[in-house]
């Protein structure tokens, strides 16, 4: 068991929708602003979300009927996405395998409205679905945004498979609707696979490069730094763990510059650097962070102790929880525990730590964990599955409330501290304060 | 209707099988912390203390025990522990005496096992409540019999009698009713006196007069103020039948009195009481027999409690179900739903000084498997759900903020975004930004 923590969970549970069936990992997901999609497995697609009410909000856990689901299905994965600019409309996948007796067949189906008006309205792009059946059982449903020369954008789906590929969709935009491409043309990265992939991340780091991460069923770890344009492997990099990877994520932490040169700057000046760093999650070992991975690869590891204690890890999630500016680690395990990581700075030359903040216990299994602004207020909820169902975990609004009226007041002393030779126009104001306001968050970070 | 999965619990031994009334949390040792009574069919009385999966003191009594209770029903200031049995036996227990807590005297020298006092009164009982309900200060012991009669007794004894082996109760009345009374309660009238309210089957409730006031047959201690009821000797009952709904003219129907309002001036007006019946009916009341609400759920309420899980000393109220499913539902009707996960064959909700040795808000469920689940502070710091601008605009300072930077506080997808940034930008910005283009220099 772990030790008692000093530290307590920050968020109080706001809702929970019980679920006529189990979900599974790839089973949740945000679509559109306010909105989520939870995935059964018994073929219901439940939306979740809050409605406003007479200055009341309410939470809302309702069923969406999309089409071309049998009754007989059983949803494996789900994943939405808004379109990239200037394209408009929400899109929708989802991954099911329909056994009928004797042969069981998985299908994706990709769901998106092209009618003007329509284009984000859930209940209508519901009805319009492209269904492709697959030849492999699916696993994780992801999309990401590819880049390409001239600052063009598109969001693509990749769908990992047990044929130990990765397959790509892209929507064909003249036919209006999505279609297989190979994935080497566009990920040359995710060509050859070790083994089947259960869980894939993929980072833009700007520069036009991006990380690609992947775990694999057998214990692998993939990690590739890629030029967009081209694209172009730039280094590359495997390790080997001893259990099935669960869950792979990449996130940037902000440093203090360790640079000589900071000696001969003025005392009260630090400069920040932002490293990239690899979550690496496994069903039986520990979970461990790979710093730095873009210039170490992954050389730099450090444990995120006490996380094999509570049964396998089967999601994470990088958030800023505590409004630092930093992204806390959240683990969600199947020992019905959810596990709050914090990197501490190193003090001098040492390597920074991940100390367990706190852990919040569940009534079932914890399966996936997304963070998102359900209520509208501009302050993000977390939602979580469990087998159970969806808990949704709101931060504590009276000490939130005090931070936003606190960080208020700062913006307004800024402001009024600034020159007012200029005329204020409001975005003239917005943009003054923010880039004031800087200094401030991290001054008190 | 909202729903929440509470997860803090702590699992109690609890091996026999009890009567529904047979639970009860109180301060047994007079430690100011609250433990948890518990009776069996066996005649087993169990006290838990913190979250010790163990009884912290067993003892054993006659008989079948159906109600237990926790109270200073002697009047001397010190809380005593009530088991009272079906065959009509009544033990008392000073459980702070028995652990050497308090100045021991010669009673310690009995053996532990055995009740500080025992009286037989008549049998058959089902519920009991200790408390005042004539409006002396001084508390009275009310028993519900299973052949629709209540009676109140009295601890009476010698003036000069230091310890309590000279009193016993004394029967002061006793009214025979209708229907089955399934729970006994006291709630403030309008004038502010103690009512004592008993419920009548089809969500009906009678208010039962305590004649003695007015018959001037007071007992020693009583200033001789009078009830001013002006009800005549010959009727000591009055039923009220709820109206609404056409119901179950014999649908087991609970209740529970004095709802505390959370304010002293509000408490002026009367007391607030609940009502719920197996079909699923719940209501508030006021004394003056308005009604402040009415739910209905489909679920088979058995059990009716008061709690206040907000902290804002208005107490809520809670009702269970059979099933498990328990909903706490505050003044305004605001219902929070709680699904226990098992059948339950008693509930009690209150305070109990589960962990961290202090009194917590807790939902106390005996399962039918041989566990007690506490669960405990279940705390809530709202009943409805809201969102940070509505908590922000009841802030003052907050609208003047705003209009300061330029930002109307009704336009709430404006208000959103700043909200937004003032609490996320830092570390989005440093996520979506190129690496090159990131080069803060920050004063401290």
């Amino acid at each position: 068991m772990l030790p008692d923590m000093k530290g307590s969970c920050p968020f109080a549970e706001d809702s929970f929708s019980r679920f006529p069936s189990q979900s599974n990992m790839y089973g949740l997901c945000q679509a559109g602003d306010q909105e989520l999609l939870a995935a059964t497995l018994k073929g219901k697609v439940v939306c979740f979300r809050y409605q406003d009410l007479q200055q009341k909000i309410r939470p809302v856990a309702k069923e969406v009927q999309f089409t071309y689901i049998p009754v007989d299905a059983e949803i494996v994965s789900i994943d939405a996405f808004n379109k990239s600019p200037p394209n408009r409309g929400l899109v929708v996948g989802i991954t099911f395998i329909k056994d009928s007796g004797d042969k069981a067949t998985p299908f994706l189906n990709i769901y998106c409205d092209y009618e003007p008006g329509s284009e984000f309205n859930l209940e209508s792009i519901a009805q319009s679905c492209l269904n492709l059946e697959l030849q492999f059982t699916p696993f994780q449903l992801y999309h990401t945004e590819l880049q390409f020369g001239e600052g063009q954008r598109e969001t693509v789906f990749l769908l990992s498979g047990h044929d130990q590929r990765i397959h790509l969709y892209k929507e064909n935009a003249s036919l209006h609707q999505f279609e297989e491409q190979p994935v080497e043309r566009f990920f040359p990265e995710l060509k050859e696979l070790p083994s089947n992939v259960l869980w894939l991340d993929v980072l833009s780091i700007g520069d036009g490069r991006r990380l690609t991460a992947f775990g694999c069923q057998n214990g692998c770890v993939g990690l590739a730094l890629v030029n967009q344009r081209g694209p172009e492997i730039l280094q590359s990099w495997r390790l080997q763990q001893d259990s099935p990877i669960s869950t792979v994520s990449l996130f940037p932490l902000k440093l203090p510059a360790h640079n000589s040169n900071t000696e001969g700057l003025h005392a009260h000046e630090v400069s920040e650097v932002t490293e990239y760093n690899l979550l690496v999650t496994s069903t039986i070992e520990m979970a461990v962070v790979y710093r730095d991975v873009e210039r170490c690869g992954v050389s730099r590891l450090v444990c995120l102790s006490d996380s094999d204690q509570c049964d396998a890890v089967v999601c994470a999630l990088l958030i800023d929880l505590d409004f630092d500016g930093q992204l806390e680690v959240l683990l969600g395990t199947y020992g019905q525990d959810l596990l709050c990581y914090k990197f501490q700075q190193p003090v001098g030359a040492g390597e920074g730590q991940f100390w367990l903040m706190w852990r919040r216990s569940f009534r079932s299994p914890l399966l996936s964990i997304i963070y998102l602004d359900l209520t509208g207020d501009g302050v993000k909820e977390l939602a979580i599955l469990t087998i159970k169902g969806l808990h949704i975990l709101q931060h504590s609004l009276m000490s939130t409330a005090d931070l936003v009226l606190q960080r208020l007041a700062d913006r307004v002393a800024k402001l009024s501290d600034a020159p007012k030779d200029q005329p204020i126009t409001k975005q003239d104001c917005e943009r003054t304060t923010a880039s004031t306001n800087d200094g401030q968050n991290a001054s008190t970070s | 209707m909202r729903s929440l999965s509470f997860v803090q619990r702590v699992c109690l031994d609890f091996t026999g099988s009890l009567f529904p009334h047979a639970i009860c949390l109180g301060d047994a040792d007079n430690d100011s912390l609250n433990e948890l009574v518990v009776g069996d069919t066996s005649g087993k009385l169990y006290i838990y203390k913190n979250d010790d999966s163990k009884p912290w003191i067993t003892r054993t009594c006659v008989g079948m025990l159906t109600c237990v209770g926790v109270g200073d029903i002697c009047n001397k200031g010190k809380n005593l522990v009530v088991a009272v049995g079906a065959e009509g036996w009544f033990h008392l227990f000073d459980v702070a005496a028995s652990t050497g807590k308090v100045e021991s005297f010669s009673l310690m020298d009995m053996d532990e096992q055995k009740p500080y006092f025992t009286q037989h009164i008549p049998a058959n009982t089902k519920v009991m409540l200790i408390s005042d309900i004539d409006g002396d200060g001084r508390n009275e012991l009310v028993v519900g019999y299973t052949d629709r009669v209540v009676r109140a007794f009295r601890w009476e004894e010698p003036q000069d009698n230091t310890d309590l082996s000279g009193g016993q109760l004394v029967l002061l009345k006793k009214w025979l009713l209708e229907g089955q009374v399934d729970s006994l309660s006291v709630n403030p009238g309008p004038e502010g006196l103690p009512e004592l309210m008993v419920s009548q089957p089809g969500c009906g409730y009678a208010i039962l007069l305590c004649s003695w006031t007015q018959e001037g047959a007071a007992s020693p201690g009583e200033d001789g103020s009078n009830a001013s009821t002006g009800e005549g000797p010959s009727r000591d009952l009055i039923l009220h039948l709820t109206t609404g709904r056409i119901h179950n003219k014999n649908v087991s129907t609970h209740l529970i009195g004095s709802i505390s309002r959370g304010s002293k001036d509000d408490d002026s007006k009367g007391g607030l009481f609940a009502l719920c019946t197996l079909d699923g009916t719940l209501k508030l009341m006021d004394s003056s027999e308005q009604l402040l609400w009415s739910v209905q759920v489909d679920h088979q309420l058995f059990a009716l409690q008061k709690l206040d899980v907000t902290g804002d000393r208005r107490e809520e109220v809670v009702a269970c179900a059979w099933d498990g499913q328990t909903y706490i539902i505050d003044h305004n009707r605001m219902v929070v739903r709680f699904q226990f996960d098992e059948n339950v064959n008693a509930f009690c909700a209150g305070q109990y000084a589960c962990k961290e040795g202090r009194n917590s808000p807790c939902l106390v469920y005996v399962s039918f498997s041989h566990k007690i689940y506490v669960y405990w502070q279940v705390e809530l710091e709202r009943m409805e759900p809201t969102s940070l601008q509505r908590v922000l605009e009841e802030r003052p300072e907050y609208t003047a903020l705003l209009r300061k930077l330029g930002v109307d506080p009704t336009d709430t997808a404006a208000v959103r975004k700043l909200i937004g940034d003032l609490l996320y930008r830092d570390s989005e910005r440093k996520a979506e930004l190129p690496q090159s283009s990131l080069n803060p220099t920050c004063s401290v």
